[in-house]
């Protein structure tokens, strides 16, 4: 079967080619012991300022073949030195995608049966000398079986022959087609690797491409070097492409060096194997301080120091000093009672994060792009954190108060409810602590996201232990608040003033609702706001236990209804608000784009819950002379807003090793890859990173 | 979703695990190892510690290695390094029946009448040697320092054909090696591409 296609190919050609007779230099077909090689032009005429396509077809026989152009561990690819008449311009060779060859322990990478390299050429504009053109191809291969041969051919083909126009070209243009059909596509697939002892670790994002699971995938690198090629390779399916082990070559890449190449899916489809090849430009994955390389002790710490701080957080502080004054209250009564009730605390302050941990992760690995603050994401989330802190505010401003539950400071430390109490206080601070990520968290927390189970539950866990440790301390020590003074009325004063935090943490978080959700359904937020202030009137006003929790109970239902509707039916509408500032939204192509054409880019990387990056804006991003330098020196500003879950943002925040915003990144077209800035800025800051890329 | 959870871990175990069969580095302790050369003596590296030793993976029936041996270049640099008191070691790992597979007469034979000078030419029948260094084509050179450090891996030389008018244009990485070696300098390009035939392994 083969060996007729072979023949017939052999007495087509010369029929089909636009020159089949033999030229005073050379043929347009050489035969060899191995391989049939025939040069052949798409186009019979060449026209001024044309690109002509030319092809080099290789027949081999059956067994043996000839080499890609990384030929793998072992081989040679084909060189050809061109002839052309003057000021034609000959282009690359167009590779179709390889297969893997072994021999032995090695493997080659290359074309058995048949193929066509084809290669593009420029005739200059102008007239052009009347009469033939002549083309000459001096082509080497080296075809090998085991064995291997060194071979060569001097092909020759006339253009613009007199009557050439009557010879029909379809022939030529059906294998030229059927060749292209074979090249890689040149995607704009995004990719990074990263050198790990011999092993480099590829992933590549694959966004709906891969529709049926391949049956092999690999990868070749485009030049010999970074990549053995004999090695085994493991791929995985990752939620948002695949992921490869690939052995390092004998020159691995080195520092921020791209790594270019082949990625070859396999399929089976009715007993053949289809390769799907894609060209890659893979980023080296940057090593950014603090990130990536965090080792799990500095992760530890970091994640103990953020948990401290969150104790001070606008949200939190209110609820806790109500739990401090209820210990003042208690201090001296009852030690032993008041360390349990610290206990009690801190374990709802652990099992909140525990929980919260949970669904991080398995969401995560259920394929979700998440990072830390996703529960912000969510326009329902906020508006339910919206009500719980307007509720908690309107129980400190006395509206109504919870009996002897929550946050009561009167005579609630007694007995196994008031335990309950405590416990059910640790799981709300952790709650409204949520929305306050302090700078300190970002890495921390990021690096939990990345490793295994069990290291991500102990950055956690300790993110809670630092979070419940204050209050847990003061149970332990009531001594330690003996400056507080004595209780009085100034304590209901207190109570009072501390509601103002909680009503400007609700009212900041309607104004990130309103950047997530248009007017319809933060209408309905607001509306559902002066229900659950109505219900929580009403509570505090009824005495009968059932009437009370019926009419609250029916004041969040009816809030809920009233803003979570609109909300579903907005969300799936997926419209998005941008920050108001007239800035171009973030796309890695966009960076691409600009970078290329030579502009610096910088990319801010920011939601509007995010209070850092809000702060940031504020003084290092908006200023007047932050932007006149960027106007001077023709800066790019980008911004990727995460005010709602955005996969390609997300991942892009993976890459430098966080898992939330803010995260600032500065390209300088000169350099392969970006450079970090701090996540605190000054305008200071920005203005050293733009003047000394 | 559990399933997916729990096999990452999983692939980075895997992935370190394979990553111990560690391949050949330029600057670490090249791989000791034992062969019989065609005089029927044990060549060990480690017998040359305090020398230079260069190993040439060689299978006369190459196109390559004839490149090189029909144009006088590799005698010619074997015939330097002894000058300098290298230790050249030819080494053959075609298994029997493969190409490039000869008895230790035939090997001494070719040794004759190619004026070739290699210091000894060790016959890896089993490809022992050939797999501890990952030699992978004909000719593959590799240098190795007194210390016994592997100071250069890959070509003979820059131009990846098995065209011998290629050879005057090329740079020769092993020549270029030796003498800066011999200066007391660093290897300046101390991996290359190796090119050629596969080496015919069992």
């Amino acid at each position: 079967m083969k060996k007729r296609r072979f023949l017939a190919a052999i007495l087509l050609l010369p029929c089909l080619l636009s020159s089949g007779t033999s030229l005073a230099n050379g043929t347009p077909m050489v035969s060899t012991e191995h391989a049939t090689v025939t040069l052949m032009s798409e186009q019979s005429m060449a026209a001024p300022d044309q690109t002509l396509w030319l092809g080099l077809r290789f027949e081999l026989i059956p067994e043996w073949h000839i080499y890609w152009r990384n030929p793998g561990a072992s081989g040679s690819a084909p060189v050809i030195r061109w002839t052309l008449p003057a000021g034609w311009e000959i282009g690359e060779l167009h590779w179709p995608v390889p297969k893997r060859i072994r021999v032995g322990p090695l493997t080659n990478y290359g074309y058995e049966d048949s193929v066509i390299l084809l290669v593009p050429v420029k005739v200059p504009p102008g007239p052009q000398p009347a009469g033939p053109q002549t083309i000459t191809a001096d082509a080497e291969w080296l075809v090998c079986r085991v064995e291997c041969i060194p071979e060569s051919g001097r092909l020759a083909l006339e253009l613009n022959q007199a009557g050439s126009n009557t010879i029909t070209a379809t022939g030529p243009r059906e294998l030229f087609n059927a060749s292209r059909a074979q090249w890689p596509e040149a995607t704009s697939l995004t990719g990074h690797y990263r050198l790990e002892g011999d092993k480099l670790s590829i992933s590549v994002d694959m966004p709906g491409i891969l529709t049926r699971a391949p049956a092999d995938v690999w990868f070749a690198a485009r030049e010999w070097g970074p990549v053995d090629a004999s090695g085994a390779q493991r791929w995985e399916q990752t939620g948002t492409g695949l992921s490869l082990g690939v052995p390092a070559g004998d020159l691995p890449p080195a520092g921020a060096m791209p790594l270019e190449g082949l990625l070859v899916v396999e399929s089976a489809q009715e007993g053949t194997t289809v390769r799907s090849g894609y060209q890659l430009r893979l980023a080296a994955q940057p090593l950014t301080p603090g990130n990536r390389n965090l080792s799990l002790i500095t992760a530890l710490v970091f994640a103990f120091l953020g948990g401290l701080i969150l104790n001070i957080m606008p949200c939190v502080l209110p609820v806790l000093s109500i739990k401090i004054l209820g210990f003042v209250r208690e201090a001296g009564a009852n030690r032993r009672r008041l360390a349990f009730h610290g206990l009690s605390y801190a374990a709802g302050v652990l099992a909140s994060f525990t929980v919260l941990a949970a669904i991080l992760l398995l969401l995560r690995a259920g394929g979700e792009s998440l990072g830390w603050g996703f529960q912000l994401q969510s326009p329902v989330l906020v508006t339910l954190l919206a009500y719980l802190m307007l509720l908690v505010g309107l129980n400190l401003s006395g509206i109504f108060s919870v009996g002897d539950t929550l946050m009561d400071t009167g005579q609630s430390l007694t007995g196994f409810r008031g335990l309950v109490g405590t416990f059910a206080t640790g799981v709300l601070a952790s709650v409204v602590a949520s929305p306050c990520t302090a700078p300190f968290m970002g890495a921390a927390l990021g690096f939990a996201i990345t490793r295994p189970g069990p290291e991500a539950l102990a950055v956690f866990l300790t993110l809670g232990a630092g979070f419940a440790l204050p209050v847990l301390l003061l149970s332990l020590y009531p001594a330690w608040l003996r400056f507080i003074p004595g209780p009085g009325r100034w304590m209901t004063r207190f109570r009072q003033i501390l509601a103002f935090p909680l009503y400007a943490t609700t009212a900041w978080l309607l104004w990130v609702l309103s950047q997530q959700t248009d007017a319809v359904a933060y209408g309905g937020a607001l509306a559902g706001l002066v229900a659950v202030a109505f219900a929580a009137w009403l509570y505090g006003q009824l005495r009968t236990r059932g009437w009370r929790l019926g009419l609250l109970g029916a004041g969040l239902a009816a809030a809920l209804a009233l803003a979570i509707g609109p909300m579903l039916a907005s969300d799936s509408s997926g419209d998005r608000r941008n920050t108001s500032r007239d800035d171009r939204p973030w796309s890695e192509a966009l960076v691409q784009e600009l970078t290329a054409a030579g502009r610096p880019v910088f990319v801010n990387f920011t939601a509007a819950w995010c209070i850092t990056c809000m702060l940031n804006e504020q003084v290092a991003l908006s200023t007047e002379n932050t932007r006149q330098l960027f106007e001077a020196r023709s800066v790019a500003y980008l911004v990727a807003d995460w005010t709602r879950r955005d996969p390609a943002i997300t991942r892009q925040l993976e890459r430098y090793g966080r898992s939330g915003v803010p995260l600032y990144l500065l390209y300088s077209p000169a350099a392969g890859h970006p450079v970090v800035l701090p996540q605190l800025l000054t305008e200071g800051i920005v203005a050293e990173a733009i003047q000394n890329p | 979703m559990f399933k997916r959870f729990f096999r990452i871990p999983f692939i980075i175990l895997t992935l370190y695990a394979c990553g111990s069969s560690a391949s050949l580095r330029v600057g670490e302790p090249a791989p000791d190892f034992e062969g019989v050369d065609t005089g029927g003596n044990v060549q060990r590296l480690a017998d040359y510690r305090g020398k230079t030793v260069v190993l040439e993976w060689t299978n006369h029936d190459c196109p390559f290695v004839r490149k090189h041996y029909n144009a006088g270049n590799m005698q010619a640099q074997q015939r330097e390094a002894a000058a300098q008191d290298v230790v050249w070691l030819s080494v053959i790992s075609s298994a029997p029946g493969k190409q490039g597979h000869v008895s230790p007469a035939q090997a001494d034979e070719l040794t004759r009448n190619r004026n070739a000078e290699p210091h000894a030419v060790i016959l890896d029948t089993e490809g022992r040697i050939g797999r501890a260094y990952h030699a992978k084509t004909t000719p593959h050179m590799f240098i190795i320092d007194p210390a016994g450090k592997l100071v250069y891996m890959g070509g003979i030389d820059s131009i990846a054909t098995a065209n011998p008018d290629d050879i005057p244009g090329a740079t020769q990485y092993v020549r270029t090696a030796l003498q800066e070696m011999a200066a007391g300098k660093p290897v300046s390009t101390p991996v290359t591409r190796p090119y050629g035939c596969s080496v015919k392994y069992r």
